[in-house]
């Protein structure tokens, strides 16, 4: 062919042309485009900038990274950092929670009732409205919003300053074991303040299998709402077992087990998910280290408060609301001669028994699937309701906590709690399904409906079979 | 009453036999009609193949790879011959026209699916083979023109075979058996032989890939010991022999056994990297070359995490924190010893 004469192709022989080009290309395409982007971006980079003086980074930095990834003090620091961060939420979150819920329960509660009655009411709009609807949302609001609003800022605060990702970094290896990223290590932390904010907190997990294990495991941390229960649980039936003096030492410990046993079950579930279900799904990992800055306080307080805090628990309000709903009407809409709440406890009594619960408490996990934080007071509610003891509570259908323990516990007993139903209780309130919010979140997170009822149903199935395990064998002696 | 319900559970039970396409009958004869499909398309796979490696298909070597009787294959045979795929030369077989185009597409597809399994998923590669000899029935030349488009028409499955495109022909596989080649020679993993599965198995969890430069370190009728990609492997000659490589003149074995990876790279010593090695494929890899771990990229470590491992290197400006599957698989030339 002459090369300097005009030719004119026809299409097919550039596509000829083009295939026989493309045979010629050794290796794969798509890397030597990303090289030669690469190279292109450094040349002109290198003609464009200069880099005065020392190119590494600030010796800050670089020492403040020794000391929180040393072999010595790397894991101490971790762990007083997160016992503080606990610590703090703990105990200062019951001072506004007991506000709020003198507020709203004890001052405005009776308020709306007379507000209600005085409008001329009938007696069961107040009760579904007031007693079920307000009453529910109430309860989840004073328990829910403290903790949370102490407890995200910290976390985001730490986030900001960069220390987090140093966690995953320290922890890796320990997730790596069971198939999961270290930056499981953040999600679980959130966990245990919030499940559904640890559920959204795992989009910073970019590998598919591992965010899903994130996903479905997250329930396992023993969140905000469950740390409560496993309080008052466990002083009124653990503690008292021993003598006064020990009894906070070991209902601390109770709790404490529980809690770590929930981390247990994240590893485990973790290794089973990755070896079984998860095998096919994309994994890849990398961790990003950035450079510590200064975290922007108020900036922090401002958006954790907003997107973490108030989102969460606009959330819970939306499922609070018809919870309270439904619980006042179970209570109070009779068939025969017994309410729905009856025969339904009655329904699930055998099964309850038979895993060393109850009835009422099944009922209650049932009815309180919207939020962790109104179990006891559902349970305390039924339990009235079922033994018929006049002189607690305020009626069908109306939950309560009472202010003394030992009031608590003899209202238990005439439930026919147990020291056994107890232990159950506990492992039940770890081990069961998520509550609606983070169902819902976990849904919008993975889009799958399938992922959803997996990280629904497993803990749930987990939670039968350990009380039933623990049931058997506390039977046998 | 009584016989009301009879009746129904009469009806029911029929239904659920001879219900059109969902029912138990119509089930049973798709997967029949399947299974009989896999195997006629098997057979001309199997003669296409041994055209192109230059061996002649008998009916004992189609039994044998189908794992049929012998009377089966003859019957599969003469219903090819009847259906104008195949035809008989004396005692060759030869591939009709039409037979050659279908054998193309079912090889094509097996290995487009190989590679979509290697890319696009996280499924382990000792299943890829297993889940491509399915697959490769389902696929219809037109699904396997998508998918093709949708790897970026790739040229190679991840065993390293050249993916046949329609129309066109089976191209044989160039090379020789590791086992072949003299000690002390440098030369290029080219194909790993995915069949027999356990053997496969083997090559696989010993970390063998198509793409790893290696040479033989000492040859006997026991066992054979060579090195591939900064580590020494040792086989027995059964296994080696599924190993195909080419020769590479243009490296010497002193270069070889010098290679380094990142995960040797101690604290305080500076690197370029020079590639990632063919082992690693897929998200991992685009995400490796999404950070910057191209050839000529400046790496050093810039910690250890307390228990060990993930290691955190400075590449480009940032740190990121690899576990060391990862890191060894980028090939780096260590360049001095950076003073602290």
């Amino acid at each position: 062919m002459n090369a300097n004469a005009p030719t004119v192709a026809s299409a097919d022989d550039i596509l000829q042309a083009a295939i026989r080009l493309r045979r010629e290309i050794s290796g794969d395409l798509h890397e030597h485009v990303v090289e030669a982007i690469y190279a292109d971006a450094a040349r002109i980079a290198d003609r464009a900038m200069t880099r005065p003086g020392e190119k590494s980074r600030p010796t800050f930095d670089r020492r403040l990274d020794r000391v929180l990834t040393s072999r010595v003090w790397g894991f101490p620091i971790m762990i007083a950092m997160f016992a503080l961060m606990f610590w703090i939420t703990i105990a200062g979150a019951n001072v506004p929670s007991g506000w709020l819920a003198n507020l709203l329960v004890d001052q405005l509660w009776p308020m709306l009732r007379t507000g209600a009655n005085g409008l001329g009411f009938p007696w069961w709009l107040t009760g579904f409205l007031v007693d079920g609807v307000y009453l529910a949302t109430a309860w989840v609001i004073s328990v829910m919003l403290p903790p949370m609003a102490i407890f995200f800022p910290m976390f985001t605060l730490l986030e900001d300053f960069g220390y987090l990702p140093r966690v995953a970094f320290n922890l890796d290896r320990l997730f790596k074991k069971s198939g999961a990223h270290g930056k499981q290590a953040m999600t679980t932390m959130m966990g245990f303040g919030c499940n559904a904010a640890g559920v959204v907190a795992t989009r910073i997990i970019d590998s598919p299998r591992e965010r899903l294990i994130a996903i479905v495991t997250n329930n396992f941390a023993l969140c905000n709402g469950r740390w409560p229960t496993q309080i008052l649980v466990a002083s009124l039936f653990l503690g008292s077992l021993v003598p006064a003096h020990l009894a906070g030492l070991v209902s601390a410990g109770a709790v404490v087990s529980v809690a770590l046993l929930g981390v247990f079950f994240t590893f485990l579930v973790a290794w089973a998910l990755s070896r079984t279900v998860l095998k096919g799904e994309v994994s890849s990992f990398s961790l990003e280290l950035p450079p510590y800055r200064p975290p922007q306080l108020w900036q922090t307080l401002y958006t954790s408060l907003i997107d973490r805090t108030m989102i969460v628990l606009w959330r819970a309000v939306v499922f609070a609301a018809p919870a309270g709903a439904v619980i006042w009407l179970s209570a109070n809409l009779k068939i025969g001669d017994l309410s729905v709440a009856q025969h339904l406890v009655h329904l699930l009594d055998p099964m309850g028994i038979f895993i060393g619960l109850n009835g009422v408490i099944l009922l209650a996990y049932v009815v309180a699937i919207p939020a962790n934080e109104i179990v006891v007071p559902t349970i305390l509610m039924l339990t009235v309701l079922m033994t018929g003891s006049a002189e607690v509570g305020h009626g069908a259908g109306v939950m309560f906590e009472l202010d003394s323990d030992a009031s608590t516990k003899s209202l238990l007993e005439a439930g026919g709690w147990t020291v056994l139903t107890a232990v159950n209780l506990m492992l039940f309130s770890l081990l069961h399904n998520p509550c609606s919010t983070t169902i819902y979140t976990i849904y919008k997170e993975t889009g799958s409906a399938r992922w959803t009822a997996l990280a629904t149903l497993l803990p749930i199935g987990l939670g039968f079979l350990v009380t039933f395990l623990v049931t058997f064998v506390w039977r046998l002696f | 009453m009584k016989l009301w319900g009879i009746t129904l559970a009469g009806l029911i039970v029929s239904g659920a036999l001879v219900w059109p396409r969902c029912g138990v009958v119509a089930r049973w004869r798709r997967a029949r009609q399947l299974t009989e499909r896999s195997q006629r398309e098997d057979v001309l796979k199997h003669v296409l193949k041994c055209r192109a490696n230059g061996t002649q298909p008998t009916l004992e070597s189609i039994a044998g790879t189908l794992q049929i009787s012998t009377g089966q294959a003859a019957d599969v045979l003469q219903e090819l011959e009847s259906h104008g795929l195949l035809s008989y030369e004396g005692e060759a077989l030869l591939l009709k026209p039409a037979g050659l185009e279908m054998a193309l597409h079912i090889v094509r597809a097996h290995r487009l699916w190989e590679s979509y399994l290697a890319e696009q998923t996280g499924v382990s590669e000792a299943e890829w083979h297993r889940r491509a000899e399915r697959q490769e029935h389902l696929l219809t030349p037109r699904e396997a023109d998508a998918l093709a488009a949708q790897l970026g028409h790739p040229r190679y499955d991840p065993h390293g075979d050249i993916i046949p495109e329609t129309p066109g022909d089976l191209v044989a596989e160039k090379g020789q058996p590791l086992q072949a080649v003299p000690a002390n020679t440098p030369v290029l993993i080219t194909h790993i032989e995915d069949e027999p599965e356990t053997i496969y198995a083997q090559l696989c969890a010993q970390g063998l890939r198509p793409g790893m430069r290696a040479f033989v370190i000492e040859k006997s009728a026991q066992r054979i010991r060579f090195w591939a990609d900064g580590n020494e492997h040792v086989l027995a000659p059964v296994l080696a022999n599924n190993l195909t490589v080419t020769l590479l003149p243009e490296y010497k074995t002193e270069d070889l056994a010098e290679e380094e990876f990142l995960s040797g790279l101690r604290t305080g010593q500076r690197a370029k990297v020079l590639g990632l090695s063919p082992a690693c494929r897929g998200a991992e890899r685009r995400r490796l070359l999404d950070l910057g771990f191209v050839a000529g990229t400046a790496v050093e470590v810039e910690m250890v995490s307390p228990a060990g491992d993930p290691t955190a290197y400075r590449v480009r400006g940032t740190v990121i924190a690899l576990r060391r599957e990862q890191s060894g698989l980028i090939r780096i030339a260590t360049e001095e010893a950076v003073t602290a």
